[in-house]
């Protein structure tokens, strides 16, 4: 499929847990397969609201929401997961399970697929290794330290090569240093054709990308920018 | 090895993680359906022991016709042939008063001294009915005995009609009492596996959370669950196979003597189907409380 084909579509999309208030407002917006782009605006804007459409975490009180062609409000119960397993989603407090390693956690994205053992443990070994944290396999998440639990988190949204990746504010707790680390690996991800998405309140981050910015206010889109040759 | 048997490895191993990760829960269901199932097998086991001796007492059932002394060998030859035409009649045997005086003398031993006084033979000379296997209950007896009450030369009719009659009813009872057991101590367990199940589910909700959010789907979400469920109930059959086998031993010895003496058989304990049965109720119980208790509960 061509480049410029959406990966996501969104058409006056609204979301509303309580009446005439509004946690995302018409919102409009289109993001082509293998493009990389920031949502930002202040705590509330609905930059989380959003990416949580975009998974089936919600539906969308109004609208329309295709996602990878597929129209997430006329999904059945048995279709959302089929989707969701295209889909990786970071999260800034991580959600890794203490009980399982490091391995076992990562592993969980491909357990659902039916992996056979073997690919999975192959599979998991490679992109723990490309992420720099091969030697922590067996570990519990809780003997790590926050960077390397997000790299675990990452590790696990990329591990079924997913076409889009949605991370909401991953680097939150993070000091300057993760930070920058753990957006290149994000970063990475949109070089090799998945489509990414990063929800962040953190302009200097932003800035020193120089992709493709929507940001948000109160519900609605208030700017999408997108610098020449930002595509991804 | 396929996608499926790769999803059914997955959910061994996330039961496994499961039943280790809440012993002490597990360990109360186990132990909830184990005694359950300990009562209920009692049960089975007595019933089981009950209908097999009835077996054995039914091969051996039989009307006897005992004849008026009048009878003259011709006569007893005629009822004999009689006698076999009537429907559910397999075989008559003819004993004669000389054969049953030999057969008491034989049967009280040492005491067949107290026959030497007599001038004359008081037994009577009797025919041995046998019944096609169909009529070996009371109501078949009944039929029988009533086709033949009031033939010529047959002065008394005995039958075990009356005991197996109470026999049965003592079985029934045994069965009505263990079924309503069985079924509130079924409830009992379902409802203590459900519950266990909806803590389980609850404790690891974030785990069901993460599951959702890289695509596992309901059915994938839930099945852990279940296998937990049917491992505790197997466990817990298991469990109550080893108590009752156990109970059994500790018991037979004194158990055997009265067996032995009242109706000369010996007690048994339940077949390795019989055993397997008892585990599979078990396996079933723990599968239908923890489907009551993930039902609806994970996100679909």
């Amino acid at each position: 499929m061509a480049r410029g084909d959406a990966a996501i579509r969104m058409y006056h999309c609204s979301k509303s847990y309580l009446a005439a208030s509004f946690a995302l407002q018409d919102v409009s917006l289109e993001f082509a397969k293998g493009e990389f782009a920031f949502l930002t605006g202040p705590s509330g804007a609905g930059k989380t609201t959003l990416l949580e459409l975009l998974f089936g975490a919600e539906q969308p009180s109004e609208g329309q929401i295709v996602v990878l062609g597929r129209n997430i409000s006329r999904l059945g119960n048995r279709a959302i997961p089929q989707l969701r397993r295209r889909i990786g989603v970071v999260f800034q407090d991580f959600k890794l399970l203490p009980r399982l390693t490091v391995e076992a956690n990562v592993g969980l994205a491909l357990d659902v697929l039916g992996t056979p053992r073997r690919e999975t443990r192959a599979r998991v070994f490679a992109i723990l290794k490309q992420l720099g944290l091969q030697h922590r396999r067996d570990h519990h998440p809780l003997s790590l330290s926050g960077g390397e639990q997000q790299r675990v988190a990452i590790a696990r949204a990329l591990v079924n090569e997913p076409e889009i990746l949605l991370a909401d504010e991953p680097t939150g707790n993070l000091d300057p240093d993760l930070t920058l680390e753990i957006m290149d690996l994000v970063a990475g991800a949109a070089l090799r054709g998945t489509t990414v998405l990063v929800a962040t309140h953190e302009l200097d981050l932003v800035a020193r990308y120089g992709k493709r910015v929507v940001r948000l206010e109160g519900g609605r889109v208030v700017e999408d920018h997108r610098p020449a040759g930002a595509a991804s | 090895m396929n996608r499926r048997a790769n999803q059914l490895f997955y959910f061994g191993r996330a039961a496994a993680r499961g039943l280790r990760g809440s012993p002490v829960t597990t360990a109360v269901a186990v132990i909830t359906i184990g005694m359950a199932l300990v009562l209920v097998g009692a049960f089975q086991l007595l019933l089981r022991n009950m209908e097999e001796l009835l077996d054995e007492f039914s091969e051996d059932l039989q009307v006897t016709a005992y004849l008026d002394d009048s009878v003259s060998d011709d006569e007893r030859r005629h009822l004999v042939s009689v006698i076999r035409t009537v429907e559910g009649v397999e075989e008559v045997r003819s004993v004669s008063k000389s054969e049953a005086l030999a057969r008491f003398r034989a049967g009280v031993g040492a005491g067949s001294g107290l026959l030497e006084g007599l001038d004359e033979n008081p037994l009577p000379a009797s025919l041995e009915i046998q019944l096609v296997s169909e009529r070996r209950s009371p109501e078949g007896m009944r039929v029988v005995v009533e086709s033949i009450r009031g033939l010529p030369g047959i002065a008394d009719l005995a039958s075990g009609q009356d005991w197996v009659a109470g026999y049965l009813r003592a079985i029934a009872i045994v069965r009505g009492v263990g079924i309503g057991l069985s079924v509130i101590l079924a409830i009992a367990a379902l409802l203590i596996i459900t519950n266990n199940i909806r803590l389980a589910v609850v404790a690891r909700r974030d785990e069901l959370d993460i599951l959702w959010l890289v695509g596992g789907s309901r059915a994938f979400m839930n099945t852990p669950f279940l296998v937990e469920g049917f491992l505790q109930g197997a466990i817990g059959g298991v469990v109550a196979v080893a108590l009752l086998y156990a109970v059994f031993l500790a018991i037979l010895p004194g158990f055997e003597v009265a067996f032995e003496l009242v109706l000369g058989g010996e007690p048994r304990f339940f077949s390795a189907g019989e055993a397997l049965t008892l585990i599979g109720q078990g396996a079933a119980l723990g599968l239908l409380g923890s489907a009551a208790a993930v039902g609806g509960s994970a996100r679909s």
